[in-house]
C-alpha cells in the first residue's frame, strides 16, 4: 500500500514535452516524400516512424555523454514516450547512438555493429566528439570522427550534449 | 518348416557364421561376420514371431548338458524378446560389414564370437528351465565380456573389461543362488514346475529368490547402485556391440524380473512392486543426471540406458504394486491400470532397444570418422556426416521421449497408469504414485536436456577438432545399418499399433500382472488411436504426426509465398560476435559449459571435482597470467558405494594372505586341520 500512496503523491515527476522545432531539419513527413535526397536529417528513414530500437556504442568517449544518454531514459526525460528504446544487441535494433571518437581499438567493432543492424537503420552520432573529435582530436590513439568511419544520419552537438538535444533528434527520427 | 525347427536353424546358423567367420580371408571377414550375425538375428526373430503366434513346444537336449540337459521352449514372452534382440542384430550386423570393414574391431576372435553373442542372448528367453537358463546367461556374459575387450591394447579397456567381468559375475552369482533356492525349494527345474510350485513356498523363501533374483537381473539392466559397469563397458566396446549389449543385453535383465519375479513367483505382496518402483524411479533419475553431465557421448548413451531400464523397471513396479491392491474379484481401476503400466513397460523397452541401437550405431560412425567420442572436440557433422546427424537426430529425439520419439508412447502410458490409478488404490498408493509422477517428469526433462546437449554440441555449429573437420561418412553398410533402426524408430513412435497384437498375446500369459478370473483386463488397445482399458485416456501418435507434417508443410508453403509476394533485400551480414573478431570454434557452447548450470543446481548429488587456480603476474594481482579450470565428475555411487567395499576386501585378503607364507609345511598343517574340522562336523 505504501508503494502505491507515493506513486500517488509523487504523481508525474517527467517533464511536459517541449514542442518540436526540427531545428536545422525537415519533419519527417517530408523526408518520406523525398526519401531520395541524400544527407542531414532529410535522409531519415520513414520505416523508423513512431518506433525506434537504439543500441549504444562507445567508441572511446568520455562517459560524459553515456551519463547523458542515460538521463534522456530517466523518468524525468522520458525519450520512451516519443517511441526511441534502448535495446541490448545491434541485431534487435534500428539505429545506434555512437558517442566518442572513434579509437583505434574501437573501429572494427563499430564497422562490425553497424554491419549487423539490419536496415533500414540510422546511425546517430551523440557528442562533440563523435562528430569531430572534440576534445580529443589530434590524439594518438583517434582514428578520427564517427564519419570518418561509418556512415551517420544524424549529430547531436555539445559537449555533453544537454539530454533535450539528444531527444530532439530522435524525436525527428520517430516523428512523436 | 515348424516352429519346433526355428531353434535348431537358430543354432545352424549359429555354428555355420562362427566356422565361416573363422576360416575366410581377412578381407571377407567383416562382410562374412556381419551377415552371419545379422542372419542369425533374423531367425531370431522368426522363432520370436513363431513363439508369438502358437508358442514353440518344449525341446529336449538331454545329452547337450552333463546331467541336466538343455530345455527349449518359447511361449508370448519369450517371442516378444527374441523378435526385440533378434531385430536389434540385424541392424547390428549389417553395420558391422561397413564398421569392421572401416578397421574398427576388425580383428578375428571378436568377429566370430559376434554371432555367439546374438545366438546366446537369443537363447536365454529360449531357455526353459534352470540349468538351461544360467547356462545361456553365463555364456551371453561371457561371450559379451570378450568382446568388451576386442580393443585390449588400451588401459581403459582392460579396466572397463575387469569392471565389468567382476559385476556380471556377481550378477550371476546372485541369480545363481535365487534359482537355485527356487528349484530347491520348488522341487522341480523345469519353469512350468516351477510356476506351480511358487504358490506352495513359504514367504521366506519367496522373498529370499525375489530379492536374488531382482539383485542379479538388476544388475545385469544396470540399475542403481548396480550399474557401475554399465558406463565403463558399453563406451569401450566396438560400437555394435555396444548396440547390441545397451539395446539387446540389458533387455534381457527385465525379462529375468518379468519372468522369473512376475511370472514363476506369481503374485507378491506389495512390498515386492514398491521394491522395483524404488529402484527403478533412483536409476531413473540418477541415469539420466549422470547422462545430463557427461561429455563423452557413448557414456552419456550409456547413462541413458540406466535411465531408461530404470523407467522400465518403475512401470514394472507400478503395474506390481496396483495389481497387488487391485485384487482378483471384480474389474477395478488400479487393475486395469497395472495393465496400461504392464503394456507401457513392453512398449518402452522396444522404443528404447530402437533408439538407442541407432543411437550407438550413429555414435560408432562418428567414432569412425573422427576417432574421437569427446563431445568437447565434435561439432559441425551435420554438413559432413548428413546421414549419420540425421539417424543421431532420430534417436535422440527418442531418447527425449517427446511426442514423434519413440519413446514417448512407453512414457505416456506410464504417466496414464500412474495418473488414472490414483482414486482406487488407498493411502500408500496416493503417496507413492504422484511422487512417481514427479520422478517421470524430472527424468523426461532432464534427458531433453542431455540428448539436446549430445545433438546440438556434438552435431550442430562447427567442428571443435581437425578430426571432426575432416569426417566423412562411412559407407552404404552402415547407412544401412542405421537406417534400417532408424525405421523402426518411426514405425514405433507413429504406429505403435504394430505391437498391439503381440502384446495381445503377452499380456494374458502373465496373470500375476494382468490379473485372473473376473479381475482380468484386457490389453490396451494400441490401434490408431490409443485407447486405454477401464480409463478415459486416449491418444493418437499417428493423427499427432500427420498433424504435425501437415502444419509444417502449411508453414513452409506459407512462408515461400511470402517471400515469392515480396522479395527480401538480402544482405550478407557478418555473424555477429559482440563486435569481437570473427566467431571461432572455441566461442562455442561445449557439452561441459552447456551442462555446468546443471551441474551447479544438482552439486550435492553429482559432487563434481573443480578445481580453479588463478596465477596473476608478479607485478600485480590484477593482472592475471594464467586461469586454469578443472572438474571432473566422478559416478558418485562409485565412488561413496563401492571404493569402501573394495578396500574392505583388500583388507581381507591381507589378513588371509598372512596364513599364506609359502611354507609347505603349514599347508600340509591347512590341510591335516581341514579334515579334522570336517570330520568333527560330520559327526
Ligand atoms: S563530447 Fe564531451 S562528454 Fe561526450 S565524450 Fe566527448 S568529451 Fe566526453
Amino acid at each position: 500500500m505504501g508503494l502505491v500512496a507515493s506513486i500517488r503523491r509523487l504523481g508525474r515527476i517527467a517533464e511536459p514535452a517541449p514542442p518540436t522545432t526540427w531545428a536545422g531539419a525537415a519533419p519527417p513527413d517530408q523526408a518520406s516524400k523525398h526519401p531520395e535526397a541524400g544527407g542531414g536529417a532529410e535522409a531519415l528513414p520513414a520505416a523508423l516512424r513512431g518506433s525506434l530500437q537504439l543500441r549504444h556504442v562507445d567508441a572511446g568517449s568520455c562517459n560524459g555523454c553515456e551519463i547523458e544518454i542515460g538521463a534522456c531514459f530517466s523518468p524525468v526525460y522520458d525519450a520512451e514516450r516519443y517511441g526511441a528504446r534502448l535495446v541490448a544487441s545491434p541485431r534487435h535494433a534500428d539505429g545506434l547512438l555512437v558517442t566518442g571518437v572513434v579509437t583505434r581499438n574501437m573501429t572494427d567493432a563499430l564497422r562490425d555493429t553497424v554491419a549487423a543492424t539490419p536496415e533500414p537503420r540510422v546511425v546517430i552520432a551523440v557528442g562533440d566528439c563523435a562528430r569531430d573529435c572534440g576534445e580529443f582530436a589530434g590524439a594518438y590513439g583517434v582514428v578520427g570522427a564517427v564519419r570518418d568511419v561509418v556512415p551517420v544520419d544524424a549529430e547531436v552537438p555539445g559537449c555533453p550534449p544537454p539530454p533535450d538535444a539528444i531527444i530532439q533528434v530522435l524525436r525527428q527520427v520517430t516523428g512523436r | 518348416m515348424s516352429a519346433a525347427h526355428l531353434p535348431a536353424l537358430l543354432g545352424g546358423l549359429t555354428l555355420a557364421a562362427c566356422l565361416g567367420a573363422a576360416a575366410v580371408p581377412r578381407r571377407a571377414l567383416p562382410g562374412v561376420a556381419g551377415a552371419g550375425t545379422a542372419l542369425v538375428g533374423a531367425a531370431g526373430v522368426a522363432c520370436g514371431v513363431a513363439a508369438l503366434d502358437r508358442g514353440i513346444e518344449p525341446i529336449e537336449l538331454a545329452g547337450a548338458l552333463p546331467l541336466a540337459g538343455l530345455r527349449l521352449a518359447a511361449d508370448a514372452t519369450s517371442g516378444l524378446f527374441l523378435v526385440l534382440i533378434g531385430a536389434v542384430a540385424v541392424a547390428a550386423g549389417i553395420y558391422t560389414a561397413g564398421y569392421a570393414g572401416r578397421g574398427h574391431g576388425s580383428a578375428r576372435t571378436p568377429l566370430v564370437l559376434l554371432p555367439v553373442f546374438v545366438a546366446a542372448m537369443l537363447a536365454v528367453p529360449l531357455a526353459a528351465s534352470v540349468t538351461t537358463f544360467l547356462f545361456f546367461w553365463e555364456l551371453m556374459a561371457l561371450a559379451s565380456l570378450a568382446l568388451v575387450l576386442a580393443e585390449q591394447r588400451r588401459p581403459a579397456v582392460r579396466e572397463a573389461g575387469l569392471a565389468y567381468a567382476v559385476m556380471t559375475h556377481l550378477g550371476f552369482v546372485a541369480v545363481l543362488v535365487g534359482l537355485v533356492v527356487f528349484a530347491a525349494a520348488a522341487g522341480a527345474e523345469e519353469f512350468g514346475g516351477l510356476g506351480e510350485a511358487a504358490a506352495g513356498l513359504s514367504p521366506a523363501t519367496r522373498t529370499a529368490v525375489f530379492l536374488c533374483t531382482v539383485i542379479g537381473f538388476g544388475s545385469k539392466a544396470g540399475l542403481v547402485p548396480l550399474h557401475a559397469w554399465l558406463p565403463r563397458a558399453h563406451p569401450e566396446a566396438p560400437s555394435q556391440v555396444s548396440a547390441l549389449m545397451s539395446a539387446g543385453m540389458v533387455n534381457l535383465g527385465i525379462y529375468g524380473v518379468v519372468r522369473v519375479d512376475l511370472d514363476l513367483l506369481g503374485p507378491g505382496p506389495r512390498w515386492w512392486g514398491l521394491a522395483l518402483l524404488a529402484a527403478g524411479a533412483a536409476t531413473a533419475v540418477y541415469g539420466v543426471l549422470q547422462a545430463a553431465v557427461a561429455t563423452d557421448l557413448k557414456r552419456l548413451l550409456a547413462y541413458s540406458t540406466s535411465e531408461n531400464m530404470g523407467l522400465v523397471c518403475v512401470a514394472l513396479g507400478v503395474a506390481a504394486l496396483l495389481r497387488a491392491t487391485a485384487g482378483n474379484d471384480e474389474p477395478t481401476a488400479a487393475g486395469a491400470a497395472a495393465v496400461v503400466a504392464l503394456t507401457a513397460a513392453f512398449v518402452h523397452l522396444f522404443g528404447h532397444a530402437a533408439f538407442k541401437c541407432l543411437g550407438f550405431l550413429a555414435a560408432g560412425s562418428v567414432l569412425a570418422a573422427t576417432g574421437r567420442r569427446d563431445l568437447d572436440a565434435l561439432g559441425g557433422l551435420a554438413r559432413r556426416m548428413p546421414t549419420t546427424t540425421t539417424a543421431f537426430g532420430i534417436a535422440a529425439l527418442g531418447a527425449c521421449g517427446l511426442p514423434l520419439g519413440c519413446g514417448f508412447i512407453g512414457e505416456w502410458l506410464l504417466v496414464q497408469s500412474l495418473v488414472h490409478a490414483l482414486p482406487a488404490g488407498g493411502t500408500l498408493v496416493a503417496l507413492v504414485l504422484p511422487l512417481t509422477v514427479g520422478v517421470v517428469a524430472l527424468t523426461a526433462g532432464l534427458g531433453v536436456a542431455a540428448m539436446v546437449k549430445a545433438f546440438g554440441v556434438g552435431f550442430l555449429a562447427r567442428p571443435r577438432s581437425e578430426e571432426a573437420e575432416r569426417a566423412v561418412e562411412g559407407g552404404p553398410a552402415m547407412a544401412a545399418g542405421m537406417g534400417l533402426a532408424a525405421l523402426a524408430c518411426g514405425v514405433l513412435a507413429v504406429a505403435p499399433a504394430v505391437l498391439s497384437p503381440a502384446l495381445g498375446r503377452v499380456l494374458p500369459e502373465l496373470p500375476a500382472v494382468t490379473g485372473q478370473g473376473a479381475g482380468a483386463v484386457p490389453a490396451p488397445d494400441l490401434d490408431t488411436v490409443l485407447r486405454l482399458p477401464g480409463t478415459s485416456g486416449a491418444m493418437s501418435p499417428g493423427l499427432l504426426a500427420v498433424g504435425v507434417a501437415v502444419g509444417i508443410v502449411v508453414a513452409l508453403a506459407a512462408t515461400h509465398w511470402r517471400a515469392r509476394r515480396r522479395p527480401a533485400p538480402l544482405r550478407d551480414a557478418p555473424l555477429w560476435a559482440c563486435g569481437g573478431a570473427a566467431p571461432t570454434a572455441r566461442m562455442q557452447y561445449t557439452a561441459t559449459s552447456f551442462a555446468e548450470p546443471l551441474q551447479r543446481v544438482f552439486d550435492g548429488i553429482l559432487r563434481p571435482e573443480v578445481e580453479f587456480a588463478v596465477t596473476p603476474y608478479p607485478q600485480s594481482s590484477y593482472l592475471v597470467e594464467r586461469a586454469s579450470y578443472r572438474s571432473r565428475l566422478r559416478d558418485v555411487v562409485e565412488s561413496v558405494f563401492y571404493r569402501p567395499v573394495l578396500r574392505a576386501i583388500s583388507a581381507a585378503a591381507a589378513v588371509v594372505r598372512r596364513a599364506h607364507q609359502g611354507s609347505i609345511h603349514a599347508y600340509l598343517a591347512y590341510g591335516a586341520l581341514g579334515l579334522v574340522v570336517a570330520l568333527l562336523v560330520a559327526m
